[in-house]
């Protein structure tokens, strides 16, 4: 009876109650939203991660991560072999690597040189695909270079243009080569087109003196979720390797992932906490407008226990009956962006880019996240009967009933 | 017949520090079970109060209330709160129904907070409901009854306790003569067969008239205390008993 009554006690005062309820549906929209955003951010930083600067693992010999010397190459070319052999592994990418310097007549820019394999690259980080000018590696031409888009229009560079790159090769001699730009590309991150180039493997081993090696092997995975699993495999095999995982390459990703995590919570407790204080004035005011019958119920033997739950009831109730129409606009608001895109780059640029991130966010259902989301609007619920439960309670029938 | 209250030198004041003011002062009351009892008097003459004090809502500032032998001034708020479901039905004059309950739920209610099952909870429904003659609106909401149903519905959910005493604070106040002579009929017929006993406080001369037993206060104080079993009673000629001096009933 009891739950019969604070249902219908909720709908005494219809157009109150549907603010209420409205209030509900929005800020718990606007919470799950939020969190599908945060999670579309974190998906797209992780696929450029992955596809762009770091594939799903990585292998160096561990001096080599210290300078970037060319020196400390991978001595075993049948290592990429043996990868090839693992359960999950789908690519493997060969790369030789210089820290080096492009310049032109008119300026230079520092510059990470790989030295990559045209069809291995092609499968690992679909460089191919993301020429915007010129073309991919054609097979048979030498000293082709590829550009990004950013640092090709920083340097007001045009395709065909002849660049220079230094370096020093693996005796530690400045060496220098020109290249010709027959690509440019365009990455989801500013940062990784404006940092790095790429050449032909086997023109830059032959100018770092390490031909038919490699500094670096990038193994791309079908599934992200068999990094850790492979990751220990090949640990095992090349303990005097360096392995890292993309988390480790790029720990700020990771921790973006835990922390978004966290503060998207936090931003829907401080949603909720907002949404508590007209919860709590709309409770207050019908406990306020009941104050005879609140009287009249103590006085007839209603114990304060059973008072504290219909006021806790109702309120719940009226928290809890948003929760549906939050959950079913946010749901149909995430499958049509998820679908479609977000694309910041209208109203703001290239700012998500620059920090690394994808421009177009594609929101996902936070459906891990949904039990703390439910867990955090009932909490919410219940703190915000405590204060006109406590103020029914505290009423003297005596008293309730004259008013 | 036992005894159902027995209030001994009760008084309620209010502003004690400041001016005092006697809503109650020194009454003693005694009352049986079965009785018929109207309590009267001007406005402002403590009935409501005494009440209140008899009903357990309400502490006296002196004085003990005894009911069925408990001293309901020593109670905790929360053991009072579960004595007056259990022995003790009110009636108000604004009916005070729960407006989101059906007729039958406002009744049904204090049986469940009694805790007794719902196969007994329908048993009693429909002995209450032929008694006030509501059968046919058991489903509907406050709203949609009139005044006199409403109250006929309050007494129903005051007698589903099965209480000790039933009491009414000005019942008929708000309702015309015909509803008031329907509801007083069917709280005779309750205490005649049921020997409910019933206290009401109350203006009107109707009730009065129908009252087996009526009690006289003026400024807090018991002025008179008749019995009339025979409703023709002379009323001027009240018997003023002293403070000191219980009234007693022969009833």
């Amino acid at each position: 009876m009891i739950l019969i009554m604070a249902w219908r006690n909720i709908w005494r005062n219809k157009s109150r109650s549907t603010i209420i309820l409205s209030s509900v549906a929005i800020g718990l929209f606007a919470g799950v939203f939020m969190l599908a955003l945060y999670k579309g951010m974190i998906d797209g930083r992780i696929r450029i991660v992955i596809e762009d600067e770091a594939s799903h693992l990585q292998l160096h010999r561990p001096e080599f991560k210290k300078d970037y010397e060319a020196a400390y190459f991978i001595p075993d070319s049948g290592i990429a072999r043996s990868i090839s052999t693992i359960e999950g592994v789908r690519a493997i990418a060969p790369r030789n690597i210089a820290q080096g310097m492009v310049s032109t007549g008119t300026g230079s820019n520092g510059v990470e040189v790989r030295g990559v394999l045209a069809d291995s690259e092609r499968l690992v980080s679909g460089l191919d695909r993301k020429i915007t000018a010129g073309h991919y590696f054609s097979s048979g031409k030498k000293n082709e270079l590829l550009i990004g888009k950013r640092l090709f229009d920083k340097m007001k560079l045009q395709l065909g243009n002849k660049v220079v790159l230094t370096f020093t090769d693996k005796d530690n001699n400045v060496v220098s080569a020109a290249f010709r730009i027959t690509g440019v590309f365009q990455s989801t991150s500013s940062a990784f087109e404006e940092r790095v180039v790429y050449v032909g493997n086997r023109e830059l081993a032959a100018l770092l003196n390490t031909p038919g090696k490699f500094h670096e092997l990038a193994v791309l995975l079908y599934k992200n979720e068999d990094l850790d699993k492979a990751e220990h495999l090949l640990q095992t095999r090349f303990p005097n390797l360096l392995i890292e995982s993309w988390k480790e390459i790029s720990p700020e990703t990771e921790l973006a992932i835990s922390t978004t995590n966290q503060l998207s919570l936090i931003i829907i407790v401080i949603i909720m906490l907002a949404l508590a204080f007209g919860i709590i004035n709309t409770m207050l005011m019908a406990i306020l407008e009941r104050t005879r019958e609140t009287g009249m119920m103590l006085a007839l033997g209603m114990n304060k226990p059973r008072l504290f739950l219909l006021v806790l009831a109702e309120t719940i109730l009226l928290t809890l009956a948003g929760t549906p129409a939050g959950l079913v606009l946010s749901w149909g608001t995430i499958y049509f962006t998820s679908r479609h895109g977000i694309n910041t780059a209208s109203f703001a640029k290239d700012l998500m880019s620059s920090f690394g991130y994808s421009s177009v966010i594609y929101p996902r259902f936070p459906a891990d996240q949904l039990i703390s989301v439910l867990i955090i609007v009932a909490a919410t619920a219940i703190l915000s009967a405590l204060f006109p439960a406590i103020k029914a309670l505290r009423m003297r029938p005596v008293e309730a009933l004259r008013r | 017949m036992n005894t159902v209250i027995d209030a001994h030198n009760i008084s309620k004041i209010y502003n004690p520090k400041t001016i005092p003011v006697y809503a109650v002062n020194n009454v003693h009351l005694h009352l049986r079970r079965g009785e018929f009892t109207a309590l009267v008097g001007p406005s402002g003459s403590g009935k409501t109060t005494l009440l209140n004090l008899i009903g357990g809502l309400d502490k006296p500032d002196e004085g003990r209330i005894e009911i069925n032998g408990t001293d309901i001034t020593q109670l905790s708020p929360n053991r009072l709160i579960d004595f007056r479901l259990h022995n003790i039905g009110f009636v108000f004059q604004a009916f005070n129904l729960v407006p989101v309950l059906t007729a039958e739920e406002n009744v049904e209610f204090i049986m469940q907070l009694q805790g007794i099952s719902h196969r007994q909870r329908q048993q009693r429904l429909d002995v209450l409901f032929r008694q006030i003659g509501l059968q046919d609106k058991r489903h509907a909401r406050p709203a949609e009854l009139s005044g006199g149903q409403q109250q006929r519905v309050a007494v129903a959910r005051a007698l589903a306790s099965r209480p000790q005493f039933v009491l009414a604070d000005e019942p008929t106040a708000n309702l015309d003569s015909k509803s008031a002579a329907n509801l007083l009929d069917i709280m005779a017929t309750l205490n005649q067969e049921e020997n409910m006993t019933f206290i009401f406080s109350t203006h009107d001369q109707r009730v009065i008239e129908r009252a087996r037993r009526v009690i006289t206060l003026v400024d807090g104080r018991i002025t008179s205390d008749t019995d009339a079993v025979d409703t023709s009673a002379d009323h001027s000629t009240p018997v003023i008993p002293t403070a000191a001096e219980p009234a007693k009933s022969q009833t």
